[in-house]
């Protein structure tokens, strides 16, 4: 069974010497969330989050161009139409729909793949998210009952505020 | 001398201000536009009911008002996502208060312009017709027709521009939600999708804002590029160009600043927002502003001297229709306003300030619109063969319609800035306030 506990810090810097000291102590990355009304950047490796979002924009966009090409060959050969010699199908002449319905795909894949990596609309509704207040970045962990006292003081002697558990909200 | 900083909190609060209730000023200004707009609504139900007839355009000049309307709109549209882009691509950081307010300009600048299409049917009502299916002889839309890469390319930078305005919007609306009830909590809430502020939707976020800032950049590029392939595709005095493509982005987003500026101007009046739409901002907003005035006129220089230079007489009647003959107050105007009035109040440092911007983009929008004009109508007045040749003068009908589309334009405007922070909350750190 998982627990969660919180710590509220003012600044940057004593969440960052926090966050280091809990990976050392073998928290992962997938325990700790921080919680903020601004992004915050770390340097690399402290809290790093993997993304697959750029190459899932140029997949997006590769199969909304094939899927475009095949539609737009589809709809041109259907119907016998007398061109004089003309090919039936130009790439060339509706290449700017080729291009806009690509970059659609691009659009939609980047929306979509947004919400899928944020986590939004997917939340496991059992795990507590702590309210957020103005200028205070809140760090939480999940963690195991024998390890709650590590954490804890962890986060104590990093100078974090309100350390405390954190039950899931009623 | 040391800069004071606005603490965070009255960042919120004085950017949140502007959603609570609105002012007796504020609903009679929003039903005064709205009037406007309905009274061009009735003009559009009346041109229905009656028929196209109604409109000023008849052969040669069959695209009258509307599509000098349509190309205009689609220009300003290039204010938000384009300018947004840009500048969040080269983090520009005094882009912060800037980039909604453009981005909401995109949006509905796009849905206004989109319209003129449709209105210009006449048969509106067989617009589907416009959609990928095949009719009853099996016949699918021609993808080959200027038209349809229209309908492609605008619904593209539509939906395009939707997700880049409402993208940054979640967390402001996730925000709001904490301090709001009734209709409103309602709102936010589905708008913020659960948002809570972790690092990993921030993260997230984040990339799909850079992506997308791309992305965005290339079909706005390709919708005013589309837009004057309409034109350029025609072999028309003065419209089959190489150069038209690139002239227009350029004149899409010289139109699209000038609008971006007059509509800051405004917001920081009316929403009080002096300490955070600064002068440098109108500053750095009016020496772009500046920019685009000089390639403008390299473009429009490049255009008119490869005419004057080739002699052809198709040609030349129509060049000089438009500098020495019937349209020449129009474009003479539009050469004032779209350069010297910028050049000088703009150029010279002393002059520059924010009431000098706004005067010289307001300038700018009479000359983009009327530059529109001389694209369309002296070209479709003129066609080759002299015995075809025709007047044009718009009627009532779409005089209304064009009057219109502004109010309409700044209704919705009113009305989204009563719903939504019009400086985005959480890109806006705490910043040195400009000495007075």
């Amino acid at each position: 069974m998982s627990f969660f506990i919180t710590g509220t810090f003012a600044a940057k810097d004593p969440l960052t010497d926090a966050i280091k000291k809990l990976k050392a102590n073998g928290f992962s990355a997938a325990d700790l969330a921080v919680f903020s009304d601004e992004p915050i950047e770390f340097p690399r490796g402290v809290l790093d989050r993997p993304s697959h979002m750029s190459l899932a924009v140029v997949s997006g966009a590769v199969t909304f161009f094939l899927l475009v090409v095949g539609f737009v060959y589809y709809t041109q050969t259907t119907y016998p139409l007398v061109t004089g010699g003309m090919p039936i199908f130009s790439f060339w002449a509706t290449g700017v729909v080729f291009y806009e319905i690509t970059m659609l795909g691009a659009i939609l894949t980047t929306a979509g793949w947004f919400i899928w990596e944020s986590g939004l609309l997917r939340r496991d509704k059992n795990i507590p998210v702590p309210a957020i207040e103005p200028e205070v970045i809140c760090l939480r962990i999940r963690c195991t009952p024998d390890k709650l006292g590590t954490a804890a003081a962890i986060l104590q002697n990093a100078g974090a505020q309100n350390v405390g558990k954190l039950e899931k909200a009623a | 001398m040391l800069a004071a900083l606005i603490p965070y909190h009255q960042v919120r609060d004085d950017l949140w201000r502007p959603l609570a209730g609105a002012s007796k000023r504020y609903m009679l200004v929003l039903a005064l536009l709205s009037a406007v707009a309905l009274w061009g609504l009735i003009a559009w139900g009346y041109q229905i009911h009656v028929g196209i007839g109604v409109a000023g355009i008849q052969r040669p000049v069959f695209w009258g008002f509307y599509l000098v309307d349509f190309v205009f709109w689609i220009g300003i549209s290039h204010a938000g996502t384009l300018i947004s882009a840009i500048l969040r691509l080269t983090d520009a950081d005094w882009r912060k208060p800037v980039t909604r307010a453009a981005e909401a300009i995109t949006v509905f600048a796009l849905m206004i312009g989109g319209m003129f299409p449709l209105i210009h049917l006449g048969r509106v009502w067989l617009f589907y017709w416009l959609f990928p299916y095949p009719n009853s002889r099996l016949l699918w839309p021609n993808y080959r027709s200027p038209l349809m890469w229209d309908v492609t390319a605008i619904s593209t930078y539509l939906t395009g521009s939707l997700i880049f305005l409402y993208l940054p919007l979640i967390p402001d609306v996730a925000q709001l939600a904490q301090k709001t009830s009734g209709w409103r909590l309602r709102l936010y809430k589905i708008m913020a999708l659960g948002w809570t502020g972790s690092d990993r939707e921030w993260h997230a976020l984040e990339r799909a804002m850079k992506l997308m800032a791309g992305i965005i950049l290339a079909v706005a590029v390709s919708v005013h590029s589309v837009v004057a392939w309409d034109f350029a595709m025609a072999i028309a005095p003065m419209w089959h160009s190489t150069i038209f493509a690139p002239y227009f982005v350029v004149g899409a987003i010289f139109s699209g600043l000038a609008g971006l500026i007059v509509a800051l101007n405004i917001i920081r009046r009316t929403m009080h927002l002096e300490n955070y739409l600064l002068p440098h901002h109108f500053n750095n907003l009016a020496k772009l502003l500046l920019l685009m005035s000089l390639l403008w006129l390299y473009f429009t220089f490049a255009e008119h001297l490869t005419v004057w230079y080739g002699n052809e007489p198709k040609e030349m009647r129509v060049f000089g229709a438009r500098v020495s003959g019937r349209f020449s107050p129009e474009f003479w105007v539009m050469v004032l306003v779209n350069f010297v009035v910028p050049f000088v109040l703009l150029g010279i440092r002393r002059l520059r300030s924010i009431t000098t911007a706004t005067i010289a983009s307001v300038g700018v929008l009479i000359g983009m619109w009327l530059e529109r004009y001389l694209i369309i109508i002296p070209t479709l007045s003129m066609p080759s063969l002299r015995s075809s040749w025709g007047h044009y003068s718009p009627s009532w009908v779409e005089i209304s319609i064009t009057i219109a589309t502004f109010a309409a334009m700044a209704s919705l405007y009113l009305i989204f800035s009563k719903l939504f922070p019009i400086v985005s909350v959480w890109e806006f750190e705490p910043h040195p306030q400009e000495e007075p």
